[in-house]
C-alpha cells in the first residue's frame, strides 16, 4: 500500500485512487469495472457518512459522487468535504440522476469540479476524470502522505 | 352561515339611473352597502385600492363607451364579478360581454328590487364556484407536472444501469463477444439513448407547461448553428441515402438567440425531416431575410418526405400528437419535438409554422429576432426620449488560474454574468449580452449611464462582487477597464434613432478594437501557462 501511494507522487494518473459514491451497488459495480479497466484504482461507498469516512481513511485522488444518498445527501458530503483541509483539494466529480438545471450550479458552488447528469456518456467522463486528476496535480495541491 | 356584508361599486354617470339603481338595493332589504362613482377610471382606481365584492356597470361613461368598458374592468379585477346595467337591449353586446367573463347584462327598466338582488346574489356565487373550479385545475396541472418530474428521475436510474452494463460488454470489458453479439449489444445501447432522449423530451415539456422553460440569448452566427445540426444528422440522413444541404445566405445577420436552445430546435427540424423522407430524397436548410420584416431572420427546413395531410397541419405542434400516418416502421417518439421546438422558438420572440404538399415535401420555417446594438440599447441609453449626457464603456475581463475543467469554467463565467447584470442599474445600465465565440465567455461588456469620475464606485462593487464567487476564487482573476464613449460632433440635427444607432456603432467599434487587444493577450496566456 505504502509504495501504491508513493507512486501516486510522481505524475503518473493511470494508478490514481478513485472513491465512488452512489446508493446503488450495481450502478458502483459498473462504474468500479469501468474504471479499472482504464487502470485506475477504486474504493466505493454506498452513503454519505461512509463516503467521508473512507476519504479520510483512503485518501483518493478524486471522488465521483451521486447526489442522491441516504445517511447525509451529496451537497452535505461536498459541504464536509471542503470544510476539511485534508480532503478539500480533492476534485470531486457529480454523477446524478438529478436534473441540472436546479443542480449543476449548485453543486459546482459547494466546490464540485464537475456535473455529469446519468446516464453519462462514459468517453466524457473519462476525458473529465483525466483533465481532473491532471490539473489538480498540476497544480501541486496534492497533500504529502 | 354568517353572511358578511356586500360591498357593491355601482360605476354609474347617470344621477337619476345610479339613485334609481340605490333604491332597488335599498328595498331589496338585504345586507349590502353601496359606493357609486361616475367615471370608469375612478371605477378601476376604487377596483384597485378596496376590491369590491361584486360591480355594477353601465356601459356608457364619459371616459369610455361600450365593450371597452367592460373589457377594461375584467382586466383590472379578473376575480370580482361583474353585472352589466344597460340602457338598450343589445343580444349581440351582451353574448360577448357573457363570453368574456361578465356574470350578467341587465337591462335598467326591466329592473325590479328582486331582479337587481337575485342577479348580484348568483354572480357572486358562480364567480366563487368558478374561482375553486380554476383553483383545483390549477394544483392539478401542478401536481402532474411535479409526478412527471419525479418519474423522469426514477426512470434514469435503472436507465443508467441497463446503459452502464450494455456498454461494458460492448466495450468487450467483460470478454471477448462475436459481431453478432455486439450487433445486439449495440441495438440495447441505441434503443437506451432513445429512452434518455424521450425522459428529456418529458421534462422539457413539462417545464414549458409550468412556465420553467428559460432561455440565454446572446448574439451569435446562426449559420454555424445550422452547420453543427447538419454535422449531427449527416451520418444518419447517409445510411438513407438522403443528403443534407445549406442553401444560401452564409452572410446571415446575427441572432440573438440562446445557441443550445436554437441547435435543439434545428435538429429536431432535420431529424423529423430526414425521418419521413423516403431514401434518396434531400433536406434543404436556408436561411433568409424578408423585406416586410426587417428585424427577423428566417429558416427553412424542407424535405422530399410525403408530406402531412391538410387535416394534421392544424395539429402538429401540439402536445402528443402523433401522425397517425407515421408507422414507417419507425419507432415515433413520444409527440413532444415540435411541441417544445414551439415553445422555444416563442420564448425568443420568433414564430414557426408549416406548410405542406402532400406526397411532395414538407417545409416547417421558423424566425428568429436579428440582434441589434441599437434595440438594446434604446431604453437605457435613451429613457423618455432624451439621450444620455455621458456613457462609459466598461469592459470586464475573468482570467483562469490554470487551464480548467471542462464545464466548471464556463459556469463560473456564466455565474459572473447573472451576477454582473445584479450589479448594474437595470435602467441605466446595459451588461451586453455575450457574444458567441468559440470557448467560454470571459469577457464582458457594459455600457453604463455614467462618467469616467463615477465609473469607479460600479467597477469597484463588480469586482468585489464577483471576487467573493468560491469557485472564481479558486480558478480565476478579474479585471475591470472603463472607456468613455465618445459621441461623433455632428448629432444634433439627427433623430433620437440615429443617434442612438451612432452610439451602437462607436461601442461596436470600441469593443471591436478592444477584441483585437484581448486576443493577442489570451494568446500570450495559454503559451505561458503551456511551458
Amino acid at each position: 500500500m505504502q509504495t501504491e501511494i508513493k507512486k501516486n507522487d510522481a505524475p503518473n494518473f493511470s494508478r490514481a485512487k478513485i472513491l465512488i459514491v452512489d446508493d446503488d451497488p450495481e450502478l458502483r459495480m459498473a462504474l468500479k469495472l469501468r474504471l479499472r479497466a482504464n487502470h485506475y484504482e477504486t474504493v466505493s461507498a454506498g452513503d454519505g457518512y461512509s463516503a467521508i469516512a473512507l476519504a479520510q481513511k483512503e485518501r483518493p485522488n478524486l471522488i465521483i459522487l451521486d447526489l442522491g444518498l441516504p445517511v447525509g445527501n451529496g451537497f452535505n458530503v461536498l459541504k464536509r468535504l471542503q470544510e476539511n483541509d485534508a480532503l478539500s483539494h480533492i476534485p470531486v466529480i457529480v454523477l446524478t440522476a438529478r436534473d441540472p438545471q436546479s443542480n449543476e450550479l449548485r453543486s459546482l458552488d459547494s466546490g464540485a469540479t464537475a456535473f455529469f447528469q446519468k446516464p453519462a456518456d462514459n468517453n466524457e467522463l473519462l476525458q473529465v476524470i483525466r483533465a481532473s486528476l491532471h490539473s489538480a496535480s498540476a497544480w501541486g495541491t496534492t497533500p504529502p502522505s | 352561515m354568517p353572511d358578511f356584508r356586500k360591498q357593491v361599486l355601482l360605476i354609474e354617470d347617470n344621477p337619476g339611473d345610479a339613485d334609481l339603481i340605490r333604491l332597488r338595493l335599498i328595498e331589496s332589504r338585504t345586507q349590502l352597502d353601496v359606493s357609486c362613482v361616475n367615471r370608469l377610471s375612478e371605477g378601476l382606481a376604487s377596483i384597485e385600492s378596496t376590491p369590491p365584492s361584486v360591480v355594477l356597470l353601465d356601459l356608457n361613461l364619459p371616459d369610455s363607451q361600450g365593450s371597452e368598458t367592460f373589457r377594461k374592468v375584467l382586466e383590472k379585477a379578473p376575480g370580482v364579478p361583474v353585472v352589466i346595467l344597460s340602457g338598450k337591449e343589445d343580444e349581440a353586446l351582451a353574448m360577448k360581454a357573457i363570453h368574456q367573463g361578465v356574470q350578467d347584462y341587465l337591462i335598467k327598466a326591466d329592473l325590479t328590487s328582486r331582479t337587481l338582488e337575485r342577479s348580484l346574489r348568483y354572480a357572486v356565487e358562480r364567480q366563487a364556484v368558478l374561482r375553486s373550479l380554476d383553483m383545483s385545475r390549477k394544483q392539478q396541472i401542478e401536481f402532474k407536472n411535479q409526478f412527471l418530474s419525479h418519474v423522469s428521475h426514477e426512470l434514469r436510474t435503472p436507465l443508467t444501469c441497463i446503459h452502464q452494463y450494455a456498454s461494458l460488454l460492448f466495450d468487450g470489458l467483460s470478454g471477448p463477444i462475436s459481431p453478432e453479439q455486439r450487433d445486439h449489444l449495440q441495438t440495447i445501447l441505441k434503443s437506451v439513448n432513445q429512452l434518455h432522449a424521450m425522459i428529456r423530451d418529458l421534462l422539457e415539456a413539462t417545464r414549458a407547461e409550468s412556465g420553467k422553460l428559460r432561455i440565454e440569448p446572446r448574439c451569435l452566427a446562426l449559420v454555424e448553428l445550422v452547420r453543427q445540426a447538419i454535422a449531427m444528422i449527416r451520418p444518419m440522413a447517409l445510411e438513407k441515402r438522403i443528403t443534407v444541404e445549406l442553401e444560401g445566405d452564409s452572410h446571415a445577420p446575427l441572432v440573438y438567440a440562446d445557441p443550445d436552445r436554437v441547435l435543439e430546435v434545428l435538429i429536431n427540424l432535420t431529424d423529423n425531416a430526414v425521418k419521413f423522407t423516403p431514401p434518396k430524397g434531400s433536406v434543404t436548410i436556408k436561411l433568409s431575410q424578408q423585406a416586410t420584416d426587417p428585424e427577423f431572420t428566417y429558416v427553412t427546413v424542407t424535405d422530399t418526405g410525403r408530406g402531412i395531410s391538410p387535416e394534421a397541419l392544424p395539429l402538429i405542434f401540439e402536445r402528443l400528437y402523433q401522425d397517425p400516418d407515421a408507422v414507417d416502421g419507425n419507432r415515433s417518439g413520444l409527440g413532444l419535438g415540435l411541441y417544445i421546438a414551439r415553445e422555444l422558438v416563442n420564448l425568443h420572440g420568433g414564430r414557426i409554422w408549416v406548410a405542406s404538399q402532400p406526397g411532395e415535401s414538407t417545409t416547417f420555417t421558423f424566425n428568429l429576432p436579428i440582434y441589434s446594438l441599437s434595440k438594446l440599447l434604446f431604453p437605457v441609453i435613451a429613457p423618455e426620449r432624451r439621450l444620455r449626457e455621458s456613457m462609459v464603456l466598461v469592459r470586464v475581463d475573468l482570467k483562469p488560474l490554470a487551464s480548467p475543467v471542462r464545464g466548471n469554467w464556463k459556469e463560473v463565467c456564466r455565474e459572473c454574468l447573472d451576477l454582473m447584470r445584479r450589479c448594474v442599474y437595470a435602467d441605466k445600465d446595459l451588461v451586453l449580452p455575450a457574444m458567441a465565440t468559440n470557448g467560454p465567455e470571459d469577457t464582458f461588456y457594459i455600457v453604463a449611464s455614467t462618467d469616467m469620475e463615477r465609473v469607479n464606485i460600479m467597477t469597484t462593487r463588480i469586482v468585489e462582487q464577483i471576487s467573493v464567487l468560491t469557485h472564481l476564487k479558486a480558478t480565476g482573476t478579474i479585471r475591470a477597464t472603463a472607456r468613455e464613449i465618445r459621441f461623433p460632433a455632428e448629432m444634433q440635427d439627427k433623430t433620437l434613432e440615429q443617434q442612438v444607432e451612432q452610439v451602437a456603432e462607436r461601442v461596436t467599434e470600441l469593443i471591436l478594437t478592444d477584441f483585437r487587444t484581448m486576443n493577442d493577450f489570451n494568446t500570450k496566456e495559454t503559451n505561458a501557462n503551456a511551458n
